[in-house]
């Protein structure tokens, strides 16, 4: 047991946080719901980093941190395929990638400027490449381009010879950092807020019941982590289901509280909030939700539902 | 980053399962029904706590010259964790190997040492914690237990409350005031048989013999019972409540008694309901919610690295983990509450409801999270009367 990153895993964090203070200060805000960053996405590709995973010396722990650290910027980039799926499970695929979860024809983030598209129905993966007049770009409340194939059957799709439960446990577990990391973020900002803005003569965050409803926050963002990163780890249909579960079901209190306390002023595009929040609405849904994870848990752990279906 | 275990902690836990089916007898269940400190687990601990020393496994991370082998921080956890889980065989002694013996190494004197710490690493120790007072619960240092210096012994007189383990202990760690406000509070180990302190036990919700009063009425000790300086207890007390504060496994508990309840369940046919197993899940990924951030804490502590926030943390999500698998107990375990059939799952729903309460509140933590955690302001302070 040690729960600290490894020099190596410490290195390509280090380099990824320095990418992330880059383009921190740089985002345009007040005009979108989100913020696609190509200069992001080509900084994070020249340093080469979306390889992380599949290299021995860093793995899934270190791409899931990595996640978590790149979904706490306002601007958003394509991550749970690029760190995680297409390094570990089909290499040969382009980035950005969309992953279409049980249907063709449904809206998925992503699909907007994505060269590939993976599908899962059931046990069968398989993919096709994309350009931008394949797919129709969506208007949606969430914090992610959001788009829907124009015509699913017509796309050149290939069956892969990929474990479909291995692709549902590194899509839980990529999930489960982008969740932790648009919460913590969104901490983040509410607690330097609070520190500051001043009512009834002392700041906000001098009020116990804010304290204690962000301390409870708190709690729910640390363990999220550190379940993440165990499930990176161990790689393990339990423990996937275990981060994600946990991730989601925390995702309702903690985003409402986030707002509550941000007053206003978190309502508007002009403050980065949203872009958080509405990216967490959208995972929090992810694979079922929370109830999917826990029944996934369940059977992972006590064994399948006798009774299942019927 | 590795969450495997390594051969050799694998091995010592299996080592202590191996132990724990051997020493164990068949009514363990119905001796620990009643909690660490009633009557019946703390006779069991006097004789089990010197099997666990005779093998090594009682203060495995004390140093060799104090009777230990400085084991790291890591092996007496899983040790800790795995007796816990049983439902705690040491008793109330697993408070001197996790907090009281390492305080006296660091803050005693050699002559205190020599006296109280062979006892404890032999097994054979039993002490209480006087810190709570009738107007000193949360607000410890509101506590108004004098020690007035005498000569070359101090008279105490006062009262202290909610004392678990008092009815049996020999020693008690006691918190006095030598002076004003948080600076005027001293540490006194004070033998239980001193002419002037008297024992009530309390009758209580959460176990027989667990919570007393205990009364001292010019109590007379020698200046040499004083740990540490007049005005040092505060320190002394961060820094055993740091060790303290993830000692107990909680969470291993909660997860056996979960998983004992979904075995019977599922042995009954009873597993089936979608909302019985997502409950159940529910708990699951508290229980691991838990046991990660404790591990956090003892991580640090294994680096050596000083005590943080992450232990407040860790509390508060201990205390979840609890409250789930006591609701899952209410929920589909009810009839089995009844009658004695079902000691452990009884245990712990005594257990849980003190949980969050005893030893510093919740909300204690969640005020330390979010100061030290969060760097919010404190709450404006009232001037004490």
């Amino acid at each position: 047991m040690n729960i600290s990153f490894t020099p190596d895993q410490h290195a390509l964090l280090d380099a990824v946080d320095r990418i992330a203070q880059r383009h921190e200060g740089k985002a345009t805000l007040g005009a979108s719901h989100f913020e696609e960053s190509a200069a992001l996405q080509a900084d994070l590709e020249g340093a080469g980093v979306f390889d992380a995973a599949a290299m021995e010396e860093l793995g899934p722990v270190a791409a899931a941190a990595m996640v978590q650290r790149l979904a706490r910027l306002p601007q958003c980039v394509e991550l749970i395929a690029s760190a995680l799926l297409l390094p570990l499970l089909a290499t040969a695929l382009p980035r950005p990638c969309a992953v279409l979860w049980d249907q063709r024809d449904r809206p998925a983030r992503w699909l907007p400027g994505a060269r590939a598209v993976l599908c899962v129905r059931g046990n069968r993966v398989e993919a096709a490449p994309l350009t931008d007049d394949d797919v129709a770009p969506l208007d949606s409340p969430f914090g992610y381009p959001v788009g829907r194939l124009r015509a699913p059957d017509a796309l050149a799709w290939t069956p892969l010879d990929i474990d479909a439960q291995a692709l549902r446990r590194l899509w839980q577990l990529g999930v489960a950092a982008e969740l932790t990391g648009c919460l913590d973020a969104g901490l983040q900002a509410v607690v330097a807020h609070v520190r500051e803005r001043r009512q009834f003569g002392r700041p906000l965050g001098a009020f116990q019941a804010i304290q204690h409803r962000l301390a409870q926050a708190a709690v729910q963002v640390e363990a999220a982590r550190w379940l993440t990163l165990q499930a990176a780890f161990t790689g393990t249909q339990a423990d996937a289901a275990t981060a994600l579960a946990h991730a989601q079901q925390c995702t309702p209190t903690v985003v409402y509280d986030l707002h509550q306390f941000m007053g206003a002023m978190g309502l508007t595009l002009e403050h980065p909030l949203h872009r958080w929040t509405t990216r967490a609405k959208m995972l929090r849904a992810d694979l079922g939700g929370a109830q999917a994870q826990l029944r996934a848990l369940a059977n992972a752990t006590w064994g399948a539902n006798e009774k299942a279906g019927t | 980053m590795n969450f495997n275990w390594t051969e050799e902690q694998a091995a010592l836990r299996s080592r202590v399962r191996a132990l724990l089916a051997r020493e164990l007898p068949p009514d363990w269940e119905h001796i620990c029904r009643h909690g660490p400190g009633s009557p019946e687990q703390t006779a069991f601990s006097l004789g089990f706590c010197p099997k666990l020393a005779a093998e090594g496994l009682l203060v495995p991370h004390w140093p060799v010259e104090h009777g230990g082998r400085g084991a790291p921080a890591w092996e007496h956890f899983i040790v800790g964790e795995e007796l816990f889980a049983a439902g705690e065989p040491r008793g109330p002694q697993y408070m001197n190997v996790n907090f009281i013996g390492a305080t006296l190494m660091k803050y005693g004197t050699p002559e205190q040492q020599a006296r109280y710490l062979p006892p404890m690493a032999a097994g054979q120790a039993v002490w209480c914690q006087g810190f709570s007072e009738p107007s000193a619960g949360s607000d410890l240092a509101a506590l108004a237990t004098r020690a007035e210096a005498r000569g070359d012994a101090y008279v105490i007189n006062g009262g202290k409350v909610w004392t678990s383990y008092a009815g049996m202990a020999q020693t008690c760690f006691l918190l006095a005031r030598t002076g004003s406000g948080k600076g005027g509070i001293a540490i006194f180990l004070v033998p239980m048989d001193t002419p002037g302190i008297t024992v009530r036990a309390i009758p209580s919700l959460i176990g027989h013999g667990d919570i007393h009063e205990v009364f001292f009425d010019n109590v007379v000790v020698p200046a040499s019972a004083r740990l540490g300086e007049e005005g040092q207890a505060w320190a002394i007390i961060s820094y055993a409540l740091g060790l303290e504060r993830v000692g107990l496994a909680r969470y291993a508990f909660s997860r056996r008694v979960l998983d004992r309840m979904v075995g019977e369940l599922h042995a009954q046919g009873l597993f089936t309901d979608d909302a019985v197993r997502t409950q159940a899940a529910r708990a699951l990924a508290a229980c691991e919610a838990a046991r990660l951030l404790v591990y956090r804490v003892v991580d640090q502590r294994a680096r050596g690295l000083p005590p943080t926030a992450e232990a407040n943390l860790a509390r508060v999500a201990v205390v979840a983990a609890d409250h789930a698998v006591a609701d899952f107990a209410l929920d589909h375990f009810g009839d089995a509450l009844c009658g004695d059939g079902w000691p452990l799952v009884l245990a712990h729903h005594e257990r849980a409801i003190a949980a969050g309460i005893a030893s510093g509140a919740a909300e204690i933590q969640l005020n330390l999270v979010a100061h030290e955690w969060l760097q919010l302001p404190r709450e404006p302070r009232l001037e004490r009367a």
